[in-house]
């Protein structure tokens, strides 16, 4: 057993606390050469080492040699460092901890690189080693103390691999001046950043990929309010003086945002540049509350950052927002005072190319309109423009009006859609690549056959009519039914849910990246899946006529669906038929047809009815939303047309018994791990999310009531205009924005108050039916597994901690996913106008103060309409009270119908977007004509859900 | 095995076979003898030609009478029924700690019981050779004295001179000659132990 | 930060240990002349006193006299400057009566009791410094005060603690340890039959997992019997030197 001889007190003071830790210094610490004979070391535990001659080009420093990285340019350097071309770094420890203290998706990032071998990066744990542990003197500041430490270690690495190979240096990376003064005076190799990768061959790509010196700040007068030190608004946060919260940029106006207070469910509005205060999307910030004579309003401008603007031009927009706040409805304002932690990550986009001729410095405009345009220095504007490009941001000097990035790779041309989906994808970090080697060696080899063992611990129900119903197109098929009458009158009702989780083993990689992944990402033309196809559209996808492993529900349920009892086995079954929507439909409306599978249909049918009644009593919501469905060119890929989806019974009689099945697992599950069962809970909104709906619905003359989800249902029922048929499903579309999100979460988490489903109205509830695409259900899979002594449980499964920790990684896939889905839409809608100019009708959601939010139900597509002209003149009079615009004797209300002309704006190609142009009603000077080709089609009446 | 050595507790000594036994500071486990002690080890034959394994610590004091030990106690108060003592001494090893024992009216000689007075045969002061008899139900051992060889070894007379046995219950004071009434120990040489206390 | 990690990706504790190595530990045997027996050890920053008396005769009631075998009385007591925060008091809480109670047990499955009848042993911890594991530093203490008392035992009784940090067990966990995770393994064993005297957990764990620490725990204990069984033997050549000489 080695210990060390010496051994140092660290004292850490706390408030009073004074804190005496033992610090061991070892002999034992490997250097990560290979050939080295000094350090002892065992080959096979520490793989990624250094190579023994790294291959150079620098000419700075020729020769083979080691980079040793500062905390700083890793941490602003991190684009180049992960650059292939960048190998056999030395990772002091001093520096990892630092960069983990300060930026968590730094830290994960530079792991990553460790982790690949071929990168040649290797830690060197400096702290522990005798000879290169360094204590801070007295006075020495810890950030001076580090940067000792970390030359002391490259001093000690010279000296070290001198004795075993005298060629080979090692090279101190910092782009501070001083340290590298004094790195000079050690004897050590110190570079900046920027002068070793200028010297290397292959630089014009690594280049770009600098991070913009901060000390560089263009002079000129500040733009900005000064931040505060974070020991200052430390101490203001503690006192009451300020609050802290996450940044969120309005996507409609980007001189507004809101800053959602942590702990609290207010929020706090922020308008103009000078409050806005350089804080960007996602930022920890803190605020100040401004005096209440201050406070402000949302403008209802939808204001778009348009043009370029020098630096030193004055923020103009500023007064106009000003001026234009309104003298009722002030909500609760406040400034940004100082940023806590920025949150920035990469972001997709496109070059604005500079005016100026020949200028490395250019604007870089984000996919995500939430985001300022940044400014990125880079000589290969030319190869950029027209490419979509990814970027990260540097800093935000006071004296810049836009924040200092600089370029990280690119992605391909605009325009082009599987660049296109990329970003998509990218910007809602969804992971997309192909699996790797270690998760496919998980699957199961081909041709896959049951076995006996599987046989006995299986039920086998193959000889039961079971189908399953799906969407049509559908390979990944999870659930499957089945109904059959008992002796006694009673109907045995069956779901059979594909098994995942038996070939999904836990702690296995195919079982770390479904998790990693959390859900399978559904965009229009493609399918990211969760768990590798074999999987996902073979061996677990319930097709029909073939044998497969399910996890199997059982209900006894009477005629009048009365559960009698519940039953779970893990079982094998032979689906009768993959039915689609349609068809199953068909079959029950076809009553010729007299077959098993038809039967049991109908029955579940009925059934479906019943429960679906119950539900509904109990305060189910049906809220709308906008699902549509494009027809896919199968040539070249391009949407050619684009319909809602339609919605049968059978729809919901799938849905029904997947609800149910839900929430029986969820009872067993919790019944038998009160501490760690994964559940689903939606949150009763807070009554004052429904305000603008209750106003709004006001203005029809409809009350809605909100006190309880029943009530809310019941006056979202009786709220119909009989002129108007799509009048209560515009409502049920604001009413679901009300709504919070349903999430994930452990039950040892979280208050037993807390768990019920708002929208389900169901006390409890979680999800278990689509465990090929949600790694949620295959949680739930291995916990009922559990319950009913079919499989045995793992530490983790157990420790609420990670359960939550996993819970929170599904929430944040599950909504980026969805986000992903509705950006696909939106993308596969631009691709489909591309070339058509067409007139639809639709329907005014909101009332802006400079423009209208339509809805086209046809397309379930969201466009603004501008009111204004270039000048930001307008002919409308906009009443606040009432959310109208009035021009002449038009006036437009809410929920009002409208014809409007979609097309294409493509006047900024880099930046196409959706323009629609009011058509009806006839608004002299301002409406355009008709075009040729008018539609005829009426707008879908019917509603969506009914 | 040397035949002295350190050992420590735990340490398996050697086999319990015909030759060897436990002895103190050692006990029998899975047929081992193993040390219970810090300390040396050492082998004495015993009567039957067997090697008796001891280990001795460097401090001798760990003893607790047994039932059966010969003590040689010290009379601390009396009455009628009993007398008080406190043990000083087991089988030759010296307490640091005394343990006090009780001899009672009818354990002080072995025949004639009724007839016994406890102040004709034991004064405070005296110095008493005893056997435990059994561990009593106070706190204190019971010990007897009921064997011929048992009894006052020393004792000091009213007068403060060192009284001299001279019959089986009687004792003379080296001073003045009186005569006092003792249970008198026949004191056979190897049972002695001159205390100094 | 949200979470230290105890044990980094380069497999080294918060102080710099690996997973399997134990804190130095430095021990000195008869260190008080009035007691029979005493013992002082230092595992890391723990630091504790034992001090054994007996075997006397049973004090303060007759009631607790043990016909068959000795009475063991233990006091685990923490001196008001061990820990970060001033304790109020050294001994009687909750915590301490407890602590008490498990030495208690430990030490009657190897002091051989039963060949000092209706007497009374009584074993003293008294922890100075306590920087986590104050159970087996105590135990470990008072092992060597026993043996240097000459109070026959079965064998010694070592002491480890153990806890695991993202599925690798950890042995000999320090105060923070301690309290940044969530679990925490004691094992008291007689080493030289490897049968546990004494296990406690605190906190939950797997039952696969199970298996893993009891054997880190275990580990721990031999190993700390080797550095105990060292000193014990450096102790006491001078003993054996003395008493050869006394022949």
């Amino acid at each position: 057993m080695l210990k060390s001889k010496v051994f140092m007190l660290k004292t850490k003071k706390g408030s009073i606390m004074k804190i005496v830790r033992e610090h061991y210094l070892r002999d034992d610490i490997w250097c990560g050469f290979l050939a080295c004979e000094l350090c002892s070391h065992d080959d096979e535990k520490q793989l990624p080492v250094l190579e023994l001659s790294p291959p150079t080009s620098s000419n700075l420093c020729p020769g083979s040699h080691y980079l040793i990285p500062d905390t700083n340019v890793l941490l602003h350097q991190i684009d180049v460092i992960e650059d292939k071309s960048v190998t056999n770094v030395i990772i002091l420890q001093t520096v990892l901890q630092e960069v983990r203290h300060r930026s968590a998706p730094c830290y994960k990032r530079i792991k990553d690189c460790i982790d690949d071998p071929g990168k040649h990066f290797y830690v060197f744990v400096n702290e522990f080693h005798k000879d290169t542990y360094v204590e801070r003197l007295p006075g020495e500041s810890s950030n001076d103390r580090n940067d000792r430490a970390i030359r002391i270690s490259v001093m000690w690495y010279g000296k070290h691999l001198a004795l075993s190979d005298d060629s080979l240096r090692v090279v101190l990376l910092t782009d501070d001046v001083a340290n590298r003064e004094q790195a000079k005076q050690n004897g050590i190799h110190a570079f900046s950043m920027k002068d070793y990768v200028k010297s290397l061959g292959n630089a014009s790509d690594l280049i770009d990929k600098l991070s913009t010196d901060e000390n560089k700040v263009i002079d000129g007068k500040p733009l900005y309010p000064e931040h505060l030190p974070l020991s200052q608004i430390q101490e203001g946060i503690k006192n009451g003086k300020y609050m802290q919260g996450t940044f969120q940029a309005s996507r409609e106006n980007y001189l507004e945002a809101y800053v959602n207070i942590r702990d609290e469910e207010h929020q706090v509005f922020i308008q103009g540049h000078d409050y806005v205060n350089r804080a960007i999307q996602d930022d920890l910030v803190a605020i100040e509350m401004l005096p209440e004579d201050e406070w402000t309003c949302p403008s209802s401008w939808v204001l778009e950052d348009e043009e370029e603007k020098g630096d030193e031009e004055d923020i103009k927009e500023d007064e106009i927002v000003r001026t234009s706040t309104g003298k009722k409805s002030k909500i609760p304002s406040g400034r940004v005072v100082g940023i806590i932690k920025r949150n920035w990550r990469q972001y997709c986009g496109m070059l604005q190319k500079s005016v100026l001729k020949g200028s490395n410095r250019h604007l870089f405009v984000a996919a995500e309109r939430r985001i300022p345009k940044i400014r990125i220095e880079t000589r290969q504007a030319d190869v950029l423009d027209g490419q979509r490009i990814v970027v990260v941001i540097d800093s935000w000097p006071r004296t810049s009006r836009y924040p200092q990035g600089h370029f990280v790779r690119k992605l391909g041309n605009i325009g082009d859609k599987d660049t296109e989906n990329e970003v998509l994808l990218l910007e809602h970090d969804v992971p997309h690549s192909s699996f790797s080697g270690a998760v496919l060696k998980c699957l199961p080899s081909l041709p896959w056959i049951i076995t006996d063992d599987d046989l006995t611990h299986r039920v086998d129900v193959r000889h039961l009519p079971i189908c399953s119903v799906d969407p049509p197109g559908c390979t990944d098929i999870d659930d499957a039914l089945h109904c059959i009458e008992l002796s006694n009158g009673n109907y045995q009702v069956g779901v059979h849910i594909a098994d995942v989780s038996h070939f999904i083993r836990p702690g296995t990689a195919i079982d770390k990246e479904a998790a990693n992944r959390g859900t399978t990402v559904y965009l229009i033309d493609k399918r990211i899946d969760m768990v590798p196809e074999l999987l996902s559209s073979n061996l677990c996808s319930l097709r029909s006529e073939e044998d497969r492993f399910a996890f199997t529900v059982i209900w006894e349920m009477t005629k009048d669906a009365k559960i009698l009892s519940t039953l779970f086995h893990k079982s094998i079954i032979r689906s009768k038929a993959a039915l689609t929507y349609a068809e199953a439909q068909l079959r029950i409306d076809d009553k010729s047809m007299k077959d098993d599978v038809t039967e049991g249909l109908r029955r579940l049918n009925s059934l479906a009815k019943i429960l679906k009644k119950i539900r509904i009593r109990n305060g189910a919501l049906t809220l709308a939303s906008q699902e549509v469905r494009f027809h896919i060119d199968s040539e070249t890929h391009d949407p050619i047309d684009v319909q809602t989806k339609e919605l049968r019974e059978t729809n919901s009689m799938v849905e029904e018994f997947m609800l149910l099945a839900n929430i029986s697992v969820a009872e067993k599950i919790l019944d038998e791990f009160p501490d760690c069962a994964l559940l689903r809970r939606h949150p009763a909104p807070p009554a004052s999310n429904f305000e603008p709906l209750i106003r709004v619905a006001e203005t029809r003359g409809f009350k809605i009531d909100v006190s309880c989800g029943k009530a809310l249902a019941d006056s979202l029922d009786a709220a119909n205009i009989q002129e108007n048929p799509y009048f209560n499903t515009m409502l049920r579309i604001l009413t679901t924005r009300c709504m919070m999100q349903a999430v994930y979460f452990c039950s040892g988490m979280c208050a037993k108050s807390d768990f019920p489903h708002y929208g389900l109205a169901t006390p409890i509830y979680t999800h278990f039916t689509s465990p090929i695409r949600r790694y949620s259900d295959v949680i739930v899979h291995r916990l009922l597994a559990v319950a009913i002594s079919a499989d045995a449980t793992y530490p983790e499964l157990l420790d609420k901690h990670r359960s939550q920790s996993i819970c929170n990684n599904l929430n944040y896939r599950h909504r980026m996913a969805q986000y992903a889905g509705r950006a696909s839409v939106v993308l596969h809608t631009q691709i489909f106008f591309k070339n058509r100019i067409l007139d639809e009708q639709g329907y005014v959601l909101f009332v802006r103060k400079n423009a209208l939010q339509v809805l086209i139900p046809k397309y379930g597509l969201e466009g603004t309409v501008y009111l204004m002209d270039a000048n930001q003149q307008t002919m409308f009079t906009y009443n606040e009270e009432e959310s109208t615009q009035t021009c002449g004797d038009v006036s437009l209300h809410m929920f009002d119908p409208v014809t409007v002309q979609i097309s294409i704006d493509s006047t900024n190609i880099q930046h196409q977007k959706l323009c629609m142009k009011l058509i009806k009603p006839v608004i002299p000077n301002f409406s355009v004509n008709p075009c040729q080709n008018i539609t005829e089609d009426q707008p879908p009446n019917k509603k969506l859900k009914n | 095995m040397s035949s002295s050595s350190v050992v420590i507790p735990g340490q398996r000594i050697c086999k319990v076979e015909e030759e060897h036994i436990a002895g103190i500071g050692t006990y029998v486990r899975n047929g081992f003898i193993n040390s219970s002690l810090l300390g040396i080890v050492t082998f004495t034959p015993n009567k039957e030609d067997k090697q008796e394994v001891t280990v001795a610590h460097e401090r001798e004091h760990s003893l607790v009478p047994t039932l059966g030990s010969l003590v040689t106690a010290r009379v601390t108060n009396l009455n009628q029924r009993f007398c008080k003592c406190s043990i000083l001494n087991v089988d030759g090893t010296n307490l640091i700690e005394p343990y006090s024992g009780i001899v009672r009216k009818e354990d002080v000689r072995a025949t004639d019981k009724d007839k016994v007075e406890m102040y004709s045969s034991f004064r405070p002061g005296d110095i008493i050779l005893a056997r435990v008899l059994t561990y009593g139900d106070l706190q204190s051992f019971l010990l007897t004295t009921g064997e011929n060889e048992l009894g006052v070894v020393m004792a000091t007379s009213e007068a403060g001179g060192s009284l001299v046995p001279i019959s089986w219950n009687e004792m003379q004071c080296s001073k003045t000659g009186n005569k006092e009434y003792r249970k008198v120990a026949r004191v056979q040489p190897r049972n002695v132990v001159i205390n100094d206390g | 930060m949200a979470s230290l990690d105890l044990l980094s990706d380069q497999g080294f504790r918060i102080d710099g240990r690996r997973p399997k190595e134990l804190r130095k530990i430095q021990t000195k045997l008869g260190v008080f002349a009035q007691a029979d027996g005493s013992a002082y050890i230092e595992q890391g920053n723990t630091k504790v006193l034992a001090a054994v008396y007996g075997p006397h005769e049973v004090r303060g009631g007759k009631s607790k006299v043990l016909h068959d075998k000795a009475l063991l009385n233990c006091q685990y007591s923490m001196a008001v400057f061990s820990s970060g925060e001033r304790k109020r008091r050294p001994r009687g809480d909750r915590k301490s009566m407890e602590m008490t109670q498990h030495l208690q047990q430990t030490f009657e499955a190897a002091i051989l009791t039963h060949l000092y009848p209706k007497s009374q042993i009584d074993i003293f911890v008294e922890v100075l410094q306590s920087d986590g594991g104050n159970y087996c530093a105590s135990v470990n203490a008072a092992t060597l005060a026993v043996i240097d008392a000459g109070l026959p035992m079965k064998d010694y009784i070592t002491a480890c603690s153990a806890s695991i940090v993202n599925d690798t067990p950890i042995v000999d966990i320090n105060n923070f340890e301690e309290s940044a995770g969530n679990l925490e393994i004691l094992i008291a064993v007689l080493p030289k039959s490897s049968q546990i005297v004494f296990m406690e957990m605190n906190g939950k764990l797997h039952e696969d997992h199970l298996e893993k620490v009891i054997d880190m725990a275990m580990m721990g204990c031999s190993d700390v019997y080797d550095i105990l069984d060292q000193s014990v033997r450096d102790h006491v050549s001078h003993l054996s030197s003395a008493l050869c000489l006394n022949k």
